[in-house]
């Protein structure tokens, strides 16, 4: 044991002295973690606060166009304007004005709209209740509605069915009263509209929510434990290249052949590059709570388990070590491993959701990024910070970023075995 | 026969993975205690392999290995503490000082505390850097890197000694005083295995000398009865040349 403090005090020194290494591992992580969160909170804010811009025109007099007027207007999704510079415009204008996308949206309701479907309604009525054999065609009724064609599939796919599903409700309920008033007309007992109001089968998709809390992570959310795994994986570059380093100046040889085992070399890396992978998590933790509130965005909660977010933090430490070693002990010189390393980890950071959250990629790079070591830490954190999880629920993601740097590591040490005795 | 021998090779063999010749073919090495040996050899001769499979650093295919009376067959724990190795490679770590280097090569040995500081001031003023003692390895010169690269082998005052090129690329003075220490080590009673490509500074200090080459030792005795044999050669450089051929040699 007494000789393994001076293997930590050797590991420890050589740290101390990499003050390329040490600025790699904690001013950078502490610079991306401001700005991003900074960049993405603006983007998030201005896509929050935009509206459709939107230009109605309601040329009909009846109910059915005010409701929908005034149904659009509640909605808090368009930005609707009824004029174009003081004129009320025409159907040839407003396709003029959506294709060179001033506008996105245009909707045209036609006069007398609701006074149409009240004639369809009452013939329709009539003819039912008088036994015709034949029911009377329905007289076409409806708007024109124009979308910009630069509009991407699914926002016009979200606005449309939006659109749709309130001017339907709005249409039904209206032939609903229709109806009921045709019949009370020829019918001696009055009926009421009660029993058709509302849609009978009823879908409400919501986004999934534990007590009430919002699932979709904040930009303080997503980039703190974000840019806390990143850091904690560069590490790699430092570590990697101190075990070249050590390899190519012949003090590793010179160490093995003291009364010093390779494991025990390993061990104390490992040791200290777990502390400094606590530190910086913690340091990260503190820019989330305390420093980003100073830029206006929202304080990091770090939910109800602090045991949970120390195992995610010591699973990634020692994935990230584990992948270290293995790179330290394959690659040929320092060159390799830090080009190697640092674009193998900006490859996980990419797929695994570092960068850009992944609930906005295809399939097949959400797939792809399942493979990440990174994605796995962040999905634990993002249970932590946003559902409150204990220790059992980010069990399994830790499970896998351990498994990941024991792999590695089995790799690293028959790697060094072969190449070091030559067997 | 391990009573007689410090260090002894039986029929050593390696062939490298991918190689088609071996590297050491049949090595039978005998380094009488006490004795300043000198390994002479050209490059690629296998001696570089045969100190680091004497120091546990490369594995073996056949043959047996005995270090103080110990066989490497059953593992270098025994074996580890004693002896010291002064690698060719400055095996320091640049970012540190003198001091620091020391006192972690000097602790992995489990020296005591008190006695380590003792042993590190005592090898520094023998070596004549113990004004340079908490200056930075990165920024000596060649020779005071060497002479450190020499106290982290004495640290813990090992039975044996192995020095593969220890003044290469140093100065007259730095060469002078490392051969002196070398002499002074030796007389005090550690086993010295010494490899060099200097062929006068082996004749110098060396008690006794063997010449490998193709991975075998083909000559072995005191430098004196050596020239009593070889009664042609003038130098120990002629009998080298004589023993090893003109050819030029390329490290494989």
């Amino acid at each position: 044991m007494k000789k393994f403090r001076y293997l930590l005090y050797k590991d420890y020194l050589l740290l101390k002295r990499d003050l390329a290494g040490l600025l790699l591992m904690f001013l950078m992580p502490v610079v991306l973690v401001i700005l991003m969160t900074l960049l993405q909170e603006s983007t998030f804010r201005a896509i929050t606060d935009a509206s459709v811009p939107l230009i109605l025109i309601n040329n009909d007099k009846g109910e059915l166009g005010k409701a929908i007027d005034k149904e659009l207007e509640a909605s808090g999704v368009f930005k609707i304007e009824r004029q174009i510079e003081g004129k009320v415009p025409t159907l040839q204008q407003i396709e003029k004005e959506i294709a060179s996308s001033r506008y996105t949206l245009g909707i045209f309701i036609p006069e007398n709209t609701t006074e149409n479907i009240q004639k369809n309604v009452a013939r329709y009525v009539l003819a039912t209740f008088s036994g015709a054999v034949e029911l009377p065609a329905m007289d076409s009724v409806g708007f024109v509605i124009y979308v910009d064609p630069t509009t991407k599939a699914s926002f016009y796919t979200t606005i449309m069915s939006t659109l749709k599903e309130k001017t339907q409700k709005i249409e039904f309920d209206y032939i609903m009263k229709e109806i009921t008033r045709q019949v009370n007309e020829i019918s001696p007992i009055p009926i009421s509209t009660a029993g058709f109001a509302g849609q009978q089968v009823y879908i409400d998709i919501r986004d999934a929510q534990l007590e009430g809390k919002d699932m979709v992570p904040n930009p303080v959310q997503h980039n703190v434990p974000a840019w806390s795994l990143f850091a904690i994986f560069f590490i790699v570059i430092s570590l990697s290249g101190s075990i070249i380093r050590e390899r190519q100046d012949g003090s590793f040889s010179r160490l093995l052949t003291m009364p010093c085992s390779y494991t025990e070399y390993l061990l104390s890396k490992a040791i200290v590059f777990t502390l400094v992978s606590l530190m910086q998590f913690g340091l990260m933790l503190l820019i989330g709570v305390f420093v980003l509130p100073l830029f206006g965005t929202e304080s990091l909660n770090l939910g109800s388990s602090p045991l949970a977010l120390i195992i995610l933090g010591l699973s990634a430490a020692l994935a990230a070590i584990g992948y270290g070693i293995a790179i330290g002990n394959i690659a040929e010189n320092f060159h390799q491993s830090a080009v190697f390393g640092a674009i193998s980890i900006v490859i996980m950071a990419a797929i695994g959701g570092i960068w850009i959250p992944t609930f906005i990629m295809s399939d097949t790079l959400r797939m792809i990024g399942m493979f990440s070591p990174m994605h796995w830490g962040l999905s634990g954190f993002l249970e932590v910070f946003m559902k409150d999880a204990g220790v059992k629920a980010i069990l399994p993601e830790s499970g896998m970023m351990v498994l990941f740097g024991l792999v590695c590591f089995i790799i690293a040490i028959a790697f060094n075995y072969r190449r070091r005795l030559d067997v | 026969m391990g009573d007689t021998y410090a260090i002894e090779t039986r029929d050593l063999n390696k062939t490298y993975k991918g190689k088609d010749h071996p590297t050491l073919n049949g090595l039978s090495l005998k380094i009488p205690y006490g004795s300043l040996f000198g390994l002479l050899a050209p490059n690629g001769a296998g001696k570089t392999t045969a100190i680091n499979i004497i120091c546990g650093l490369r594995k073996y295919d056949s043959g047996e290995v005995i270090v103080d009376g110990h066989s490497l067959a059953n593992g270098m724990n025994p074996v580890k503490p004693l002896f010291g190795l002064v690698p060719q490679d400055i095996a320091l770590f640049p970012t540190m000082t003198a001091y620091e280097n020391l006192k972690i090569l000097g602790g992995l040995y489990g020296i005591r505390k008190e006695l380590l500081e003792k042993r590190i001031d005592e090898l520094l003023g023998l070596f004549d850097l113990s004004a340079s003692r908490n200056s930075y390895i990165n920024r000596f010169s060649g020779g005071m890197k060497r002479r450190v690269n020499l106290i982290a082998g004495l640290l813990h005052a090992p039975k044996i000694l192995i020095l593969d090129e220890p003044t290469v690329g140093v100065d007259a003075q730095s060469r002078r005083l490392i051969l002196e220490k070398l002499v002074e080590i030796n007389r005090s009673g550690t086993t010295v295995l010494f490899i060099s490509h200097y062929l006068e500074e082996a004749e110098q200090i060396c008690t006794e000398v063997a010449f490998m080459d193709n991975g075998a030792i083909i000559c072995q005795g005191h430098p004196s009865d050596l020239r009593n044999i070889y009664t042609s050669c003038d130098s120990m450089e002629s009998m080298y040349l004589l023993l090893t051929g003109k050819r030029m040699r390329d490290n494989q």
